[in-house]
């Protein structure tokens, strides 16, 4: 084996997709309009239950230009698609279950002819009564949103338990109580779900489509349409965002039946924003009832709580959520006896599913909240009563998991308390302008990295030489905007040594790349980029190995790769590279190598109901800071400055590092101030991107975001996810600043100013104690 | 659906007698219509102002500034004589959408979409603002508080467009203040606004207070109540206060997905407050 | 109708309906696709193009708006090979994650600088308004802006 070279210092490696991004010329799916192209569209009735009697498509099919119009019975397959249960019909057939169900697909020669013909299809429907929040659809007799489950709505129930709760709490000197509540949020982001689909004449579905799973894409297609997974082929470009809300079937389904019925010929489905609102996944509304106990001197003894998840109509992740959102519910802190219950429930909402934070943005809430709440009652300061608690390396976590990984909450914390924006935040405070307050707030957040186990955490990279010497990066995973695959570049260059530009890019395509998993779960460089890493090791030995026959050395270790040769610095003489692409066969320019992420030994017994993702292992965490001003006269929240310390183990681009800390951020306080679904009965009010607020350029401060020192030893190059975090700091730590100011807790997000306004109109309520 | 860019008021007429003629001034509003009814306007005929010089300019006679009614936002707000002598209504087309909303959108279409939220509409009614409407049949003026009769009504007559706003200077006026409370800092939609003039002498009084709310009502609203009880005191939160009582009397709001009915009547006092700690 | 227009330095003439929406004649008949569709309704920002040097929205414009009109799409900027020093700052500066906005941004940026060689860094916040980046927190679109006006104030 050759010693491995060290690599050189990392320049800035900006990012592989800028430029073309910028200049407008990267094409999207979106961006993607083939000659001959056919429009598909759904019809949805806009009805949260109904029994479905009839659909009516006579006028319909008059119309000039309408091809095909296809319900259930034109569905080939099962009919059912979802990426763990399987209960979400592509075209529904009896029943509709949402506001954004379809029963109808319709195929057409132009757009304008596709929204005619949808104008022209009705639907007999008899409604149905529905449940619109968890607590009626768990009373007894409720009607039901699946038949024949024996556990009625609920999705999943799920306990997480360790030490004895209930008897610890009888014995705590300090005992607090309360009930949080989280709104539906929206991916928004700003590509909605499409793509493009062909059935080709040897029988092959083709499809570019905005997705974060092209592998496990041709399975759900596959089942739902009655397809073999081995005849769909996915391509993802890049996508413009999705944050969990292009993890399973949005359009693929549909657009695979569309192209079923018209072989050999495009077929093009984009939803607009409204459809993308109905449609589409959320971030689940979630009720938390919390119980804390503590010691008087703010170690934290016991917890019990009970988090209901809304999953809506369909499965789609809502277990898988809610359980980590169970996982992460007792916070970041050594507490010996938790219990924890979850619930994901169905209703007749919107379906939720995946979002950048799974599950854990809305739990940050709760024990975020809890742990202000104590620190008020306590008079103690609340970043010493979080450094007292914060879990450290090696201790047993709340779900009973031993943390052999890195755990950088400390560094974290004590990043935050030296601080200016923290160590001044008192004379900040005094200087508040007439009808203005000040307060500051800061939360302890962490999240889980990884698939959690039993379910296998894999990547398999695969690196081609290319004839002209450079190297071609085949990434399996989707990169929805995170720069993954600028990672995956960056990662190759320095490991051989090679000029940025001598790395080139191939996003997904499942006949050209190896299975390796979503794009989500903070995984996406961990475990693609070291099953990377370990094809260039493999590619070193060979590149070297090769060039020693040229080179006639009889020892790889005289051999070093250097930009475009294998150099033999004892004699001056090397090879290029490109001769060593023209002198290799293709099957030798290619090495392939696999990752599985390591998971948590023994995992404790703690956890019960868990089908598959329990626990995990490796964890990012963050302290996060926030100065807000309040305005007396109309409630509105500015938040002045946001501080985010980060550790995220060895940062490998601190660019790309800085832009999901502060993404996540904004995500965040789009969260914690604005974002909300607006439900009626089912049906959605905020249908458009002026009636779901999302925070603009004017709204959101220059968040600063700093890493601190750390290193995951199981990482490549040491690092860690870092997509979600971020996600998860802004709603506890604004609601703990706004406490600071009014003396009373924010029970429910988001903070709107009419909210806030009445906060600062009651008599404070959380006193101080001596 | 066909598009006619006239060049002159006389071809415009022309246009305007086409069945299914519809007045398109910026487009920021009635494009964002037409969209959600696609495919349900086919015989329609959109007339654009955008190319006709006369509904254009800004000029100024006796005080009073004429605003051609296809000025758009972003052109009044670069103007001169708007900004040094209508800091109220500028002040307001700074907050109307983001910037290239104000670039499209105009004056004119503002006043003739007669949307409660409005942005230039509080300050239009608070500096006493009149509309020039032309048709074949000439010219006629009115007040703009006559002009809008309800959401999306005006009195505008067929064949009939707004064709400028006559903005009186408010001359003499020490406090130009406008303040829109949206829920958030740009593209937002007021949820409630106050444009306030007020004229003191020179110990502080008041000697004329002229406040306009926005979003609080089925039109923008001005309240003699509140205006009368703020003549001859200083401007304290005590004396405010019972003004700003006065405004939560009279606003009529509803409940919508931005804020409740409740809120909105609170707030439409409070900013009255707000005078208190401005200069 | 025929309509006549300059499009990124280029002169079109051609057969159009009149009430094709200017965002959908760029992209679906003439292959210009840095403006992108994300609303529909002058929300979103990301199909902004430049008219005559003024940002607009183009899903807010019908085809007959733009005769004898000049539009310009970030791709008339530049290109990667030859990128305009906004791009060249947006790349550099990490003001790109998904790039969905980038385009619309970079429109929304040249339209300003074209105007205000030394705008402040609240001035470009607030010229960015109308444009929603989900990705990013605007933090660094705001820094390559002000980069790209001091590389092309530093011009002869």
């Amino acid at each position: 084996m050759p010693q491995s070279i060290p690599p050189r210092p990392s320049p800035p490696h900006p990012r592989a997709d800028g430029l073309a991004k910028a200049c407008g010329t990267e094409r999207y799916a979106a961006d993607l309009y083939p000659p001959g192209l056919v429009w598909a569209g759904a019809f949805r009735p806009g009805v949260a239950h109904a029994r479905v009697r009839a659909v009516h498509t006579d006028r319909a099919q008059a119309v000039p230009g309408v091809i095909r119009v296809l319900t259930a019975k034109d569905v080939p397959g099962t009919n059912l698609q979802g990426i763990v249960h399987k209960d979400q019909p592509v075209l529904c057939e009896d029943k509709v279950r949402h506001a954004g169900d379809p029963v109808a697909l319709v195929l057409a020669e132009s757009r304008e002819a596709l929204v005619r013909v949808l104008g022209l299809i009705t639907a007999d429907l008899e409604p149905l009564p529905g449940v619109f929040t968890p607590e009626e659809a768990l009373k007894p007799g409720a009607p039901l949103i699946h038949d024949g489950r024996p556990q009625g709505n609920i999705l999943l129930r799920a306990v997480i338990a360790k030490g004895r709760a209930a008897q610890a709490l009888r014995r705590c000197p300090v005992r607090l109580t309360g009930v949080f509540h989280l709104p539906m949020q929206d991916h928004g982001f700003l590509e909605t779900q499409n793509g493009v689909a062909l059935l080709t004449p040897d029988g092959v579905l083709e499809m570019d489509v905005s997705t974060q799973a092209p592998f496990r894409d041709r399975f759900e297609i596959g089942h739902a349409l009655g397809l073999s997974p081995w005849n769909i082929r996915i391509r993802a470009p890049y996508l413009g965002g999705a944050f969990g809300g292009k993890d399973g079937a949005t359009v693929q389904c549909l657009l695979g039946l569309a192209a079923m019925n018209v072989p050999g010929r495009p077929v093009k489905m984009v939803w607009d924003r409204e459809e993308c609102f109905l449609a589409g996944y959320k971030r689940h509304p979630a009720t938390l009832r919390y119980t804390l106990g503590a010691e008087a001197d703010g170690r934290l003894t016991a917890l019990r709580c009970r988090l209901v998840y809304d999953t809506g109509a369909y499965a789609h992740l809502g277990g898988e959520v809610m359980e980590l959102g169970l996982e992460h519910a007792a916070g970041p802190y050594r507490i010996e006896h938790v219990r924890l219950e979850g619930l994901a429930v169905y209703t007749n909402n919107p379906v939720a599913g995946a979002m950048r934070g799974f599950g854990v943005a809305q739990a940050s809430f709760g024990f975020e909240g809890m742990m202000d709440a104590l620190a008020r009652r306590l008079d103690m300061d609340p970043l010493e009563l979080r450094l007292k608690n914060a879990l450290r390396p090696g201790d047993v976590n709340p779900a009973g998991v031993r943390l052999t990984s890195s755990v950088g909450l400390v560094e974290c914390l004590e990043t935050v308390r030296t601080h200016p924006l923290w160590t001044g935040r008192r004379q900040w405070e005094a200087q508040a302008p007439p009808l203005t307050r000040r307060g500051v707030g800061l939360a302890a957040v962490f999240n889980a990295m990884g698939y959690g186990r039993g379910l296998p955490d894999m990547a398999v990279a695969k690196l081609e030489l290319l004839e002209d010497g450079r190297f071609r990066v085949y990434s399996s995973v989707a990169d929805m905007g995170q720069g993954n695959a600028s990672a995956y570049a960056q990662l190759v260059a320095q490991d051989l040594n090679q000029d940025a530009g001598a790395v080139e890019l191939l996003q997904p395509d499942t006949e050209r790349c190896h299975p390796s998993g979503s794009s989500s779960a903070g995984r996406t460089t961990y475990s693609f980029g070291n099953a990377l890493l370990k094809a260039c090791t493999a590619m070193r030995v060979k590149l070297l190995s090769r060039a020693a026959m040229v080179l006639m050395r009889d020892e790889l270790t005289s051999l070093e790769l250097a930009p475009g040769r294998v150099v033999h610095p004892a004699s001056g003489r090397s090879l290029a590279l490109a001769d060593l692409g023209r002198l290799l066969s293709r099957d030798d320019r290619v090495c392939v190598a696999e990752f599985l992420m390591p998971v948590a030994q023994d995992p404790p017994k703690t956890g019960t109901a868990f089908p598959i993702g329990f626990p995990h292992l490796f964890f990012s965490y963050a302290a996060h800071l926030a100065r807000v001003e309040v305005d007396e006269l109309t409630g509105r929240i500015r938040v002045a400055d946001y501080l985010a310390a980060t550790d995220g183990g060895r940062v490998l681009d601190p660019q790309r590092f800085h832009q999901q800390i502060e993404g996540g951020v904004a995500q965040g306080l789009g969260y914690a101030l604005m974002e909300e679904v607006a439900l009626d009965q089912g049906r959605i009010l905020s249908d458009t991107l002026s009636t779901y607020l999302l925070p603009t350029s004017l709204d959101l401060p220059d968040t600063l975001s700093l890493a601190v020192d750390g290193c995951e030893d199981t990482g490549p190059r040491g690092l860690k996810g870092v997509g979600e975090v971020g996600m998860n700091g802004p709603l506890p730590c604004l609601a703990a600043a706004l406490a600071s100011i009014t003396g009373q807790r924010p029970d429910r997000a988001p903070l709107t100013p009419e909210r806030v306004l009445r906060a600062l109109n009651r008599k404070p309520r959380l006193r101080k104690q001596a | 659906m066909n598009v006619r860019l006239p060049v002159t008021l006389a071809e415009l007429f022309a246009a305007l007698e086409e069945p299914g003629a519809r007045v398109l001034a910026g487009g920021t509003d009635l494009l964002v219509q037409l969209r959600s009814r696609a495919g349900a306007h086919g015989s329609q005929t959109l007339v654009g102002l955008e190319r006709i010089r006369e509904l254009q300019g800004i000029t100024a006679t006796d005080g009073v500034i004429r605003i051609g009614a296809a000025e758009t936002h972003a052109s009044i707000l670069e103007n001169r004589l708007a900004r040094s002598r209508l800091p109220l209504l500028t002040a307001a087309l700074a907050e109307l959408g983001g910037p290239a909303i104000r670039n499209m959108g105009t004056i004119g279409g503002n006043a003739c979409t007669a949307s409660p939220a409005g942005d230039s509409l509080p300050p239009l009614y608070a500096l006493e603002a009149e509309v020039e409407l032309a048709s074949r049949q000439g010219l006629r003026r009115m007040a703009i508080s006559g002009f809008i009769q309800g959401p999306g009504r005006t009195s505008l007559e067929r064949g009939e467009i707004l064709s400028a706003l006559l903005v009186p200077q408010a001359k003499g006026f020490d406090l130009h203040h406008f303040e829109k409370v949206g829920r958030r800092s740009a593209l937002a939609i007021a949820v409630v606004s106050l444009a306030a003039l007020i004229r003191r002498d020179p110990s502080g009084r008041v000697l004329e207070a002229r406040l306009a709310l926005g979003s609080v009502g089925p039109t923008v609203l001005r309240c003699p109540e509140a205006e009368n009880l703020l003549t001859g005191r200083r401007l304290t939160l005590a004396s405010l206060k019972p003004a700003a009582a006065a405004l939560r009397r009279a606003v009529t709001p509803i409940d919508d997905v931005r804020a409740t009915a409740a809120y909105r009547r609170q707030v439409a006092g409070n900013l009255l407050l707000r005078l208190a700690v401005l200069a | 109708m025929t309509i006549r227009f300059v499009l990124n330095g280029r002169e079109m003439c051609l057969d159009v309906a009149p009430d094709r929406r200017a965002v959908v004649l760029l992209r679906e008949d003439l292959a210009v696709l840095g403006p992108k569709e994300g609303c529909g309704s002058g929300e979103c920002g990301a199909c902004s193009v430049l008219v005559d040097g003024e940002h607009r929205l183009s899903c807010l414009m019908l085809a007959a708006q733009l005769d004898g009109r000049e539009v310009l799409t970030s791709e008339g900027l530049g290109d990667t090979e030859t990128p305009h020093p906004l791009h060249q700052a947006f790349a550099a500066h990490g003001a790109v994650q998904c790039g969905f906005c980038s385009p619309g941004m970079v429109v929304a940026a040249a339209g300003l600088l074209g105007k205000k060689a030394r705008p402040s860094r609240e001035e470009v916040r607030r010229v960015l308004s109308g444009n929603l980046c989900r990705c990013t927190g605007y933090v660094k679109i705001v820094d390559a802006v002000l980069a790209a006006a001091r590389v092309l104030r530093g011009r002869p």
